[in-house]
C-alpha cells in the first residue's frame, strides 16, 4: 500500500485564471481537493474609507471601478441608495434609461463571463472572442451615450448624466436583432458539447440549503434552483412594468450556472425591447432638474438594493448630515458568492478548480474593494 | 420557500443530454460547425450591429476611431478664437468637486491694483492621476473646461503629465470641431458670459499665453500705422498702443508712475487750484485710469484714517514700490491735513505743513530714482518754512519726472 500524505498548494494569487489577484490555498490528497481556502485582499484599495472622504457626488465614478465589468449597474445601486436617503424623484424616462443600461450590462457582462467560462475550460479564446465581440457594440453604445466604455459615470442623483444621442435607438434595436443569432450561437457551440459537458456537468455542486446559508446571489443562487432575483422579489425602478421570467437550474452545478446565464441573456433582451416599445411615452426628461447633486442628505442610513448581473448589489449609507457619508458600504455579489468556493469545491479534482471558480463569475475589484 | 413572481415565471433551464446524438463527438462536431462558419465569414467586414460575422478590428494606427460626441479622456481649457481670451475665469468649482483632486489653479490679479480679476493665472492638471470622469466639464459654468478627444497621451516623460496652462488652451473652435452639437447647446451661454468677464479683465490678463505676443505685435502694428498715417491720429484713434506698453513695464517704472498718479491726485485734494495739476490721467489707457482712480480712493480713504492710526513712520522701505507708495500716502495725508484738520496728533513732525512737505520730496525722489536703485534712505528734511503750495509744487514736480523716466523708458524700448 502506497503511503500518501496531504499536501498544500497554493494557487494564485499570480495565476493566469484567478481572474485577478485571487490566491487559493488548496489542501489536495493526490488530485482530489479535501480543502480549499479562499484569500482575499490582493486588490484591496481603501474604497470604502476613500469614499467616506469624499461628497456623495464624487463617489460615483469610484463606483466605476467595483466591478469595471457593469459600471452601469454598480452607478444604479449607488444613484438609488442616494436618492433613497435624500428622498429625490426620478423621472420616468430616467428609470427607463437606466434600465435600459443596466439590462446592456447584464448581456455584456453574461457574455464575457461565459467567454471566460469557456476559456477557463480551456477553450481558450474562441467563445471569449465571439463574447467579446457582442460586449464591443455594447460598449460602444455606452460611449456613445456616457462618454466612455468602461467607466461610464453615467448616472446622477435623480437621473442620468444626458439623454440618447439620436443615433442609440437605432443602433439597440439592430443589436437586439442580432441577439438570438448570438445567443443561439453560442448555445450550439457549447450547451451539447462534450468537452464542456465533461468539465462542467455534475461539476462543482452548490446545493439550495448551502446557497441560502452562504447567502450567495445571481446566478448561483438561481443555479442551485431558488428562484430569487431582487428584480421579482423586490421590484425597484420600473422593473415591475415588464414580463420576464427567472430562469433557475436544477442541480446547482457549473452546467446550471452556465444554463442560467444563457438564459438571462434571452431574459434581458426581451426587456430592452419592452424598454423601447416603452420609452417615447415615458414622462419626465433624463434627469428631475430640481435634483440637487451636491447632495447634504438628512441624518439616517438607507440600504439600497440591485439585481446586478453578479448578484444582489447594495450600497449602505450611513449619513451623519453633512456633505460626506458617514460610512458607505458596498454589499459586494462577487465577494459573497465567492465565500462558499471551499464547499463547492471539496472532492473534485484540481483541474476542477479553476472552472468552478470561472462558474461563479468573479471581478477582483468588487471583492476586495 | 415559495417566491412569487409577477409578469413572468420560473422557467428550469433545461439541462442537454449527451444521448441526443448516436455517435459520441456528433456535439464537438456540431460545435466546429459554428467554429467553421467564423472562419468563413472572417474574409469579410462586418457591416452593422445586426450582423454577428465578419471581422470587426480597425486598422487602428491608419484608420481613427469613430469617437462619439460625448467621449471624454481628458480636460481641455477653452479660449476664443478672435480675441484670445480665455473663458475660464477661476470660480475653483471644477478643482472643489474633482474626485482625484488633480486640479490647481492660482487667480489672476491685476498687477496695478492686486486686485483679483476674473481670470485664471496658472491651472495645472495633473493628468497622470485624472479619471476621467467628466464633472469638471459638468458643473463649469462658463464652459471653460471640456473633455478632449485626445486619447494618445503615451509619454516616457512622467512630468509633463503635469500639464500647466499653456498645453492645455485649445481654442473654441477645436472644440467645436470634435463636439459640434454639444457646443451649440453651451455657445450662447457660454460667449455671453465672457464678454461680461472681458469687461473686468484689464489689459492681457486672461488671454491664452501664446496669443499674448501676437496680440502685442498686432496692437504695436496698429499703433504704428495710426502714427504713419499722415494726418496728426487724434488720440482716440490709438488706444491700442499704450497698453501694449504698459505691460512691459518693470516693477520700477510702474512704482514711479503709481507715485506720480497718487501724488497729483493728493495735491488734487488739498483744496489748491485743479489748473496746476499736471493732466496725469489724460494720456493713460484704461487699465492705468482706472489705477489711478483706485489709488486716489486709496489715498483719500487713509488720509481720512489719519486721524488714528499713526500714519508715517519714517522707515526707509527695501524697495522702491513701495517707497513711492509710502511716500504717496503720506504727501496725500498731509496735504489734506493741511487744508482740513490742523495738527494731526499721529505724526511725529512738528508742523504738518513740514510733513507735507517732505513727503512730497519723498515722493519725488522716489520717482526719481525708481529706474535706478531701491530708493533710498531719504534726507532728513530740514525746517522750511512751507506752505500748502510748496506740497503742491513738489508733488506736480514729482508727477513730471516720473511721466519723464516712464517717456524714456518707452523710447529706449521702442530703440
Amino acid at each position: 500500500m502506497l503511503k500518501t500524505e496531504e499536501l498544500q498548494i497554493n494557487i494564485g494569487p499570480q495565476h493566469p485564471s484567478t481572474h485577478g489577484v485571487f490566491r487559493m490555498i488548496v489542501t489536495v490528497d493526490g488530485e482530489t481537493i479535501t480543502d480549499l481556502k479562499p484569500v482575499f485582499g490582493y486588490l484591496h484599495r481603501n474604497h470604502e474609507q476613500i469614499a467616506e472622504q469624499n461628497t456623495y457626488l464624487q463617489n460615483m465614478p469610484y463606483t466605476d471601478r467595483l466591478d469595471y465589468f457593469n459600471s452601469m449597474a454598480n452607478n444604479q445601486a449607488y444613484a438609488m441608495a442616494v436618492e433613497q436617503l435624500v428622498g429625490i424623484e426620478v423621472p420616468e424616462r430616467a428609470e427607463y434609461l437606466r434600465v435600459m443600461m443596466v439590462e446592456l450590462t447584464r448581456i455584456l457582462n453574461h457574455a464575457g463571463a461565459l467567454g471566460f467560462l469557456i476559456n477557463d475550460m480551456g477553450m481558450w479564446q474562441t467563445q471569449l472572442a465571439f463574447g467579446m465581440r457582442e460586449r464591443e457594440k455594447i460598449l460602444d453604445l455606452f460611449e456613445s451615450a456616457s462618454g466612455a466604455r468602461l467607466m461610464c459615470n453615467y448616472f446622477r442623483f435623480g437621473g442620468v448624466v444626458r439623454d440618447l444621442p439620436p443615433d442609440f435607438i437605432p443602433r439597440l434595436k439592430e443589436l437586439l436583432q442580432a441577439m438570438p443569432a448570438f445567443v443561439d450561437e453560442l448555445e450550439r457551440l457549447l450547451r451539447e458539447n462534450e468537452i464542456l459537458m465533461q468539465r462542467a456537468e455534475g461539476i462543482g455542486i452548490l446545493p439550495r440549503d448551502l446557497a441560502l446559508a452562504y447567502s450567495v446571489s445571481g446566478p448561483v443562487l438561481r443555479g442551485s434552483g431558488i428562484p430569487y432575483d431582487v428584480r421579482k422579489a423586490e421590484p425597484y425602478s420600473v422593473y415591475d412594468r415588464f414580463d420576464f421570467d427567472v430562469p433557475v437550474g436544477t442541480v446547482g452545478d457549473v452546467y446550471d450556472r452556465f444554463l442560467v446565464r444563457i438564459e438571462e441573456m434571452r431574459q434581458s433582451r426581451r426587456i430592452l425591447q419592452q424598454v423601447i416599445e416603452q420609452l417615447p411615452d415615458a414622462q419626465g426628461g433624463h434627469i428631475n432638474p430640481k435634483a440637487r447633486q451636491n447632495v447634504r442628505p438628512p441624518v439616517g442610513d438607507v440600504y439600497a438594493r440591485i439585481e446586478s448581473p453578479k448578484g444582489e448589489l447594495g450600497f449602505y449609507l450611513v449619513s451623519d448630515g453633512s456633505g460626506k457619508p458617514y460610512r458607505y458600504k458596498v454589499r459586494a455579489p462577487s465577494f459573497i458568492n465567492l465565500t462558499p468556493l471551499g464547499d463547492m469545491c471539496r472532492g473534485y479534482k484540481v483541474a476542477d478548480v479553476v472552472v468552478i471558480l470561472g462558474s461563479i463569475d468573479i471581478v477582483m475589484g468588487e471583492v476586495d474593494r | 420557500m415559495t417566491i412569487t413572481i409577477q409578469r413572468g415565471e420560473v422557467v428550469e433551464v433545461a439541462r442537454g443530454s449527451q444521448r441526443r446524438y448516436a455517435v459520441p463527438g456528433m456535439g464537438l462536431l456540431d460545435s466546429l460547425g459554428v467554429v467553421w462558419k467564423h472562419w468563413r465569414e472572417s474574409f469579410r467586414q462586418n457591416r452593422d450591429f445586426s450582423d454577428i460575422h465578419g471581422t470587426f478590428t480597425e486598422q487602428y494606427p491608419d484608420e481613427r476611431p469613430n469617437l462619439p460626441e460625448a467621449y471624454r479622456n481628458m480636460p481641455i481649457l477653452l479660449y476664443d478664437d478672435e480675441t484670445g481670451h480665455e473663458l475660464c475665469t477661476s470660480c475653483f468649482q471644477c478643482q472643489r468637486i474633482c474626485p482625484p483632486q488633480v486640479i490647481h489653479m492660482t487667480q489672476a490679479k491685476d498687477p496695478t491694483t492686486g486686485k483679483a480679476v476674473p481670470s485664471v493665472a496658472e491651472f495645472i492638471i495633473e493628468y497622470d492621476a485624472c479619471m476621467s470622469c467628466g464633472f469638471c466639464a459638468e458643473v463649469c459654468p462658463f464652459d471653460a473646461i471640456k473633455m478632449d478627444h485626445h486619447f494618445e497621451l503615451s509619454t516616457a516623460d512622467h512630468a509633463s503629465l503635469t500639464v500647466y496652462k499653456q498645453e492645455l488652451n485649445r481654442p473654441v473652435s477645436y472644440y467645436q470641431s470634435i463636439a459640434p452639437t454639444l457646443w451649440e447647446e453651451a455657445k450662447a451661454g457660454a460667449y455671453k458670459k465672457l464678454q461680461g468677464n472681458i469687461k473686468r479683465r484689464p489689459d492681457v490678463i486672461g488671454i491664452a499665453p501664446h496669443l499674448v505676443d501676437r496680440i502685442a505685435a498686432r496692437r504695436a502694428e496698429l499703433a504704428a500705422a495710426a502714427a504713419a498715417a499722415p494726418p496728426p491720429p487724434p488720440p482716440a484713434t490709438t488706444p491700442a498702443a499704450p497698453p501694449a506698453e504698459a505691460r512691459k513695464l518693470t516693477p520700477e517704472e510702474k512704482a514711479a508712475k503709481l507715485a506720480a498718479i497718487k501724488a497729483a491726485n493728493a495735491s488734487k485734494q488739498s483744496g489748491a487750484t485743479p489748473a496746476e495739476t499736471p493732466p496725469a490721467t489724460a494720456e493713460l489707457s484704461p487699465a492705468e485710469a482706472k489705477a489711478a482712480k483706485l489709488a486716489a480712493i486709496r489715498a483719500a480713504n487713509t488720509a481720512k484714517q489719519a486721524g488714528t492710526a499713526p500714519a508715517a513712520e519714517a522707515t526707509p522701505a527695501p524697495v522702491d514700490e513701495k517707497a513711492a507708495k509710502l511716500a504717496a500716502i503720506r504727501a496725500a495725508n498731509a496735504a489734506k491735513q493741511a487744508g482740513t484738520v490742523p495738527a494731526a496728533e499721529a505724526t511725529p513732525a512738528p508742523v504738518d505743513e513740514k510733513a507735507a512737505k517732505l513727503a512730497a520730496i519723498r515722493a519725488a525722489n522716489a520717482a526719481k530714482q525708481a529706474g535706478t536703485a531701491p530708493a533710498a534712505e531719504v534726507p532728513p528734511a530740514e525746517p522750511a518754512p512751507v506752505d500748502e503750495k510748496a506740497a503742491k509744487l513738489a508733488a506736480i514736480r514729482a508727477a513730471n519726472a516720473a511721466k519723464k523716466a516712464a517717456a524714456e523708458d518707452n523710447e529706449t524700448e521702442r530703440n
